[in-house]
């Protein structure tokens, strides 16, 4: 099937204006700007079922018509900060395929009625920065944003503003406060962006790939659009898969139409040295692991936004991370709550002490000084964290533990009966 | 939450200032499981001693990142100098500011920090909360009269808290009101009577220097007349003291030479606009909201009434009043207000009668009030007939649409505060328009009588209202200067010093009452010691007329003595029969004769006064102590404020007085001089806390972007300021306060005393 996100895996050089334009590069925008009113446009993207792709999985159009009306000015934030462990998709997006970008911001800041986009990429993406910088200025040189864009009277610009390293950047408040020149602590919600956002006003932000989605779903209608995946989750998406398996890297399928066995083994030519399958991150680092010695039906579920809530799981932004037999998990979980407690903002007491006290606890039990009831202990801290943070970051960091030790508790024991990890000896 | 907080802290508790007041404290003792489950080794470490500015000190362990004193900051205080740094455990309170924590109100962060991570760098280690004992008070600085308690141990001020008082302080202070008390226990502290023998003054006993002070003043009364004897009386004295004062000269001396306008209460005029249309009480000037219009006119309280400027900015940006500021010069509070309107200095006159002119022109003088209570309004309006709003508007200097704007919030809204400051005063006292067109623009609009209504004037010091109520002014008698320049033969000067303040020249006899040996006190014949607010109780009256209670905390020092007793002593000597046990007394003689303090004895003000424990100290009363618990803060008022005529009297009518504006002075090429003074000043109550030197500002000199290029003056450079025969050298600021042809020089810093408001300087760069 041909892609319709990672397009320059079938069209070399498509980072390239004139490449992009012989593919019928822009074509939505024109059509967007010179046939559609902005509420059209709007309709159509509701019309599409068209979810963000940046975890939460909200109706992008839906988003798009919450605006209060009549409040100028307002913006439009594509949130490039991917920082997620285990999400690359963004970025050879921005890389590879940056004018598709670019396209969907300016068709959705048209559909809004913004005249000021921003795009917050993540300060160790240099190299997509600079190709998006060229492909902004390319785009402004032949009028797809500037002044006027394509002759109308309808004017954009498009401003590419780099983080400074924070994953607590990507939450879209604290990405706001970042983008204000603050400190990047999320706000406490209500009110959402979409009234009170960027400088107080009327904000929309969307994640690079539900951007990219938008020319598409513009060129090819709503109907065509709607009709690849699920009722429910239209359209494509892309995965990211890493960890122990054969050839990591982005595949694009439309949503319920693969399964975690054949991503791992069809895409991603099965576990590194025919070693067996443990365990399955399927949102990065965010959301509770899955495990087919816990349920052997979770290889087969096909993969759509909702497909693994019946396993105590979610997909998130589907950046899966697979662990071979060989993994501990007792130090993935430690490594994996670490990096909250590095990331934690630290504006809420739950999530800052918490993300804090499972990391020495973790540390306790996977360097073998720990005792039996540290085990009751992480998981109570992380329960009684649970729906007590001000963002989803603190949730966050409760799945490695709360997941792990669900399905592998055991494995805790024994680091705690043979004082040290198994798989190190 | 309370295990998620106890996980990082520190286990301080024995060595912390907030132990036994604090929040974390009091919650783990109530609701905390007596073992941790967080073990010691784990716990997080950070640096525990970060000074943040002059006056707070920072322990970043215990700091649990509440973001209180950020917020205090930024939304009440509005100055925007702390923040966060850095992220997750680490998070950490920075300032942001240069000089570090440059606010004028960061004491209060030590109050709402829910642990011991913010501190006083004057109270810090120096004694347990539990072992201080709490006296009610009232913050001795200036007129806003700030309720505290005074923190007592071992016979010092330990420290100085706020006492919760909705009407007036909230649960705020200044950090003059919360630092500056060491003055109380100073060293340098009067504590005997002094007399001049020969070139020396000496160690005297009461009796000695009271009789001698009798029989001199009754000597030059019988040689030389009663108006041969004068009384200049402080406005930091409290009411029983002044009213005690000036009945000693009415009465028993004979002689009406009486004043307290020394030094910076200079300009202490408008009472009579006062006594008429004082804001009506039950006026909160935190708590006025979008049908309050609030004009402040030649006013700035940043400097001069902190916590009102504090409350002001809470209104406007809570509860959405509509504050309108106009002075000669940009001040702090204009920065928050709706409309800030900059006019000429000396064409204040010219703004208010813009102002009226545009009411009348758009008809929207209240005409029911003008029917009921305003005698003569047709004829004060055909006064106003060659005053055309742009006639106005050129010769002060503001736009005619925006001298329109603010006549029609003035006359629209449902209710009106003028707030008068200093320098709307000084413009008063050269030029009567002044006055009657304040209360032209009250009257016309009918906004006096009512809560939220009437006049406000901002006068410097806690007791100024109290001298102005007792008549400490020269109405038919002798002015400051006159009696400072040796027009009488006798002089007693009661908690002021002329000779600091100007000129003065001794007279035959002085007698000096004060705390320190101070310049007029080092001139005196008889040097009197009298007792700090700390050590006695009385009344002070603050600027919104409200009469307030304090107690006595502390012994008094040496034979120190309440100025009352004094004053009486000498009444007696001079063969008055009074009999004034202790101060309450008096208060209930001026409770029972003075019509506007009626029934405000003791007993009514002590209402609501929170007493800790039973006081100590001399004179004090046996009311009831009540429980007073730091955090646990109830909605309390106390004070009571007297009542203004428009408000006593509903049928009183009123006349509109005409006066025409003062003629413009001549051009002159050089500058006018507008005169500021700094929260933080030399003096000597300031100069006995050390750690709050450092806030004191290098003598300065504001001036205009425009005539600094001009002059070739760059910000931070020196400059010479002449003018009359003096030349001061200061530090050039040019950052947008002043407007062109006006420099502007805070007059209480090192060199800059008894500056001559309104006069022409010269400036040249050094
Ligand atoms: C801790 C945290 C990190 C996040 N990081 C990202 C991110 O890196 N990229 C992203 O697009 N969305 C991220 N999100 C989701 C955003 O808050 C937001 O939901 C998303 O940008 C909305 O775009 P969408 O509707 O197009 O998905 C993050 C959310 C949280 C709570
Ligand atoms: S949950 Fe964590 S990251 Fe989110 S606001 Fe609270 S402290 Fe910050
Ligand atoms: S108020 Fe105290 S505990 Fe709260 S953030 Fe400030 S320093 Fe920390
Ligand atoms: S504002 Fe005035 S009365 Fe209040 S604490 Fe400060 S100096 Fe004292």
């Amino acid at each position: 099937m041909e892609h319709l996100i990672l397009r320059d895996l079938d069209i070399p050089n498509l980072q390239d204006i004139s490449v992009y334009e012989q593919h019928g590069g822009y074509d939505a925008l024109r059509k967007a700007v010179k046939e559609m009113t902005p509420d059209q446009v709007t309709d159509v993207v509701k019309a599409s079922g068209l979810r963000g792709r940046g975890g939460a999985g909200f109706p992008a159009g839906v988003k798009w018509s919450f605006l209060p009306k009549g409040v100028f000015p307002r913006y439009l934030v594509a949130n490039a900060d991917e920082s997620e462990p285990g999400t690359f998709k963004d970025r050879q997006i921005m890389e590879r395929n940056p004018h598709q970008f670019v396209e969907g911001i300016a068709i959705a800041s048209y559909a809004i009625q913004c005249h000021n986009a921003f795009i917050y990429i993540r300060g160790e993406f240099p190299y997509a920065a600079q190709c998006l910088e060229k492909a902004l200025a390319d785009a402004e040189q032949r009028g797809y944003v500037g002044k006027n864009v394509l002759g109308s009277d309808y004017s954009l610009t498009i401003t590419v503003h780099r983080g400074a390293g924070a994953y607590i950047c990507g939450e879209e408040t604290a990405l706001l406060e970042s983008l204000e020149g603050k400190l990047g602590q999320p706000r406490v919600k209500p009110p959402f962006p979409a009234s009170v956002g960027l400088y107080n006003k009327p904000t929309v932000i969307n994640n690079v790939e539900t951007l990219c989605n938008v020319p598409v779903i513009i060129e090819r209608g709503a109907e065509w659009y709607a009709k690849i995946g699920t009722p429910k989750s239209t359209g494509p998406k892309v995965f990211c898969l890493s960890g122990h398996v054969n050839r990591p890297g982005n595949y694009e399928a439309p949503f319920g139409s693969i399964s975690f066995r054949d991503l791992i083994y069809d895409f991603g030519g099965g576990i590194r040295g025919g070693k067996k399958l443990k365990a399955i991150l399927p949102a990065g680092a965010s959301g509770p692991m899955l495990s087919p010695l816990a349920n052997p039906a979770v290889m087969d579920v096909k993969l759509d936004f909702e497909a693994l809530a019946p396993f105590g799981s979610l997909l998130g932004s589907a950046s899966v991370i697979v662990l071979d037999e060989d993994t501990c998990v007792v130090w993935a979980a430690k490594k994996m709550v670490r990096f909250f407690e590095h990331e934690s903002c630290g504006k809420c007491t739950p999530c800052r002490e918490g993300t804090y006290w499972m990391s020495r606890v973790l540390e306790r039990i996977d360097a073998g000084i720990g005792t039996l009831g540290d085990v009751d202990l992480v998981a109570g801290v992380a329960t009684q964290m649970q729906g007590r943070t001000l963002c989803p970051l603190g949730d966050f960091s409760t799945s490695p533990v709360l997941g792990s030790v669900k399905i592998f508790r055991e494995e805790y024991e024994r680091h705690i009966k043979e004082r040290g990890c198994w798989a190190r000896k | 939450m309370l295990e998620f907080l106890l996980t990082s802290h520190p286990l301080d508790c024995p060595i912390c200032d907030k132990g036994g007041e604090c929040p974390l404290q009091n919650l783990t003792m109530a609701y905390g499981p007596g073992k941790s489950r967080f073990p010691v080794e784990s716990k997080f470490h950070n640096e525990k001693r970060v000074p943040l500015g002059d006056l707070i000190m920072l322990d970043r362990e215990r700091c649990i990142q509440c973001s209180r004193c950020v917020r205090l900051q930024d939304e009440i205080a509005d100055d925007h100098v702390l923040g966060f740094q850095a992220r997750g455990r680490g998070l950490e309170i920075v300032s942001l500011s240069d000089p570090p924590f440059d606010s004028k109100f960061s004491g209060n962060t030590i109050d709402i920090c829910p642990v011991g991570a913010l501190t006083s760098r004057d109270f810090r280690l120096s004694a347990r909360v539990w072992e201080v004992r709490d006296y009610p008070s009232v913050c001795a600085h200036c007129s806003v009269g700030c309720n505290i308690l005074i923190g007592e141990r071992d016979h010092d001020i330990k420290r100085i808290v706020p006492r919760e008082n909705e009407s007036v302080n909230e649960i705020f202070l200044c950090d003059k009101g919360r630092f500056v008390h060491h003055f109380a226990t100073a060293p340098e502290r009067l504590t005997t009577p002094l007399i001049r023998r020969g070139w020396k003054l000496e160690v005297g006993s009461w009796n000695e220097a009271l009789n001698l002070v009798a029989s001199k003043f009754a000597e030059t009364r019988t040689q030389h007349g009663a108006s041969a004897l004068g009384g200049l009386g402080g406005d930091r004295a409290s009411n029983e003291d002044l009213y005690l004062f000036q009945k000693l000269f009415r009465q028993v001396i004979g002689s009406n030479n009486l004043e307290h306008r020394v030094g910076w209460s200079a300009t202490n005029v408008g009472a009579d606009l006062v006594r008429l249309y004082g804001a009506g009480v039950g006026t909160n000037l935190g708590a006025l909201d979008k049908n309050v219009t609030v004009l402040v006119l030649g006013a700035d309280p940043e400097e001069e009434q902190p916590v009102i400027r504090l409350r002001l900015t809470k209104s406007v940006r809570w509860y959405g009043a509509n504050l309108i500021v106009a002075n000669g010069r940009v001040t702090k509070l204009a920065k928050h207000a709706k409309q800030s309107l900059v006019y000429k200095y000396g064409a204040e006159a010219y703004f208010l009668l813009g102002v009226i002119r545009a009411i009348v022109d758009e008809g929207l003088e209240n005409r029911d009030f003008i029917a009921a209570r305003v005698a003569n309004f047709e004829e004060f309006a055909k006064s106003l007939e060659p005053n055309t709003v742009e006639r106005c508007a050129e010769l002060c200097h503001v736009k005619p649409e925006k001298i329109r704007d603010a006549a029609r919030q003035i006359a629209q809204s449902p209710n009106l505060l003028i707030l008068s400051g200093r320098e709307a005063m000084f413009a008063q006292q050269n030029d009567p328009a002044v006055a009657s067109g304040i209360a032209a623009l009250l009257l016309i609009t009918g906004h006096v009588g009512r809560a939220n209504n009437g006049l406000i004037a901002l006068y410097p010091h806690n007791n100024s209202m109290g001298a102005l109520d007792f008549g400490l002014l020269s109405e038919g008698g002798l002015s400051v200067r006159e009696m400072a320049s040796g027009k009488v033969r006798a002089l007693y000067a009661m908690a002021c010093d002329p000779a600091a303040a100007g000129e003065f020249t001794k007279p035959a006899f002085l007698v000096v009452q004060d705390l320190f040996l101070t310049e007029t006190a080092k001139l005196a014949d008889v040097v009197l010691p009298a007792q700090s607010f700390a050590e006695r109780e009385g009344t002070f009256t603050n600027t919104e007329r409200r009469v307030q209670l304090f107690r006595a905390a502390l012994k008094p020092i040496g034979e120190s003595k309440p100025d009352w007793w004094i004053i009486a002593e000498i009444a007696k000597r001079l063969g008055a029969e009074w009999k004034y046990g202790r101060s309450s007394e008096i208060m209930e003689e001026i409770a029972a004769t003075a019509p506007r303090y009626a029934g405000m004895t003791y007993a009514a003000l002590a209402e609501n006064v929170k007493m800790p424990r039973p006081a100590y100290g001399q004179g004090n009363p046996s009311d009831q102590p009540t429980e007073i618990a730091m955090g646990e803060l109830e909605n309390v008022s106390s004070g009571k404020a007297w009542r203004s005529v428009a408000e006593s009297e509903p049928n009183a009518k009123f006349e509109l007085v005409w006066n025409e504006p003062g003629q413009q002075s001549p051009e002159d090429s050089r500058q006018y001089l507008a005169v500021a003074r700094s929260l933080y000043d030399r003096g000597t109550l300031m100069s006995q806390t050390q750690i709050v030197r450092p806030r004191v500002p290098k003598p300065w000199v504001e001036i205009n972007s425009q005539d600094a290029e001009q002059l070739g003056i760059e910000n931070g450079a020196r400059v010479r300021v002449s003018f009359d025969s003096r030349v001061i050298e200061l530090t050039a600021r040019v950052d947008g306060h002043v407007p062109p042809d006006a420099v502007l020089i805070p007059s209480n810093l090192d060199g800059t005393a008894a500056l001559p408001l309104g006069a022409r300087v010269k400036v040249e760069k050094v």
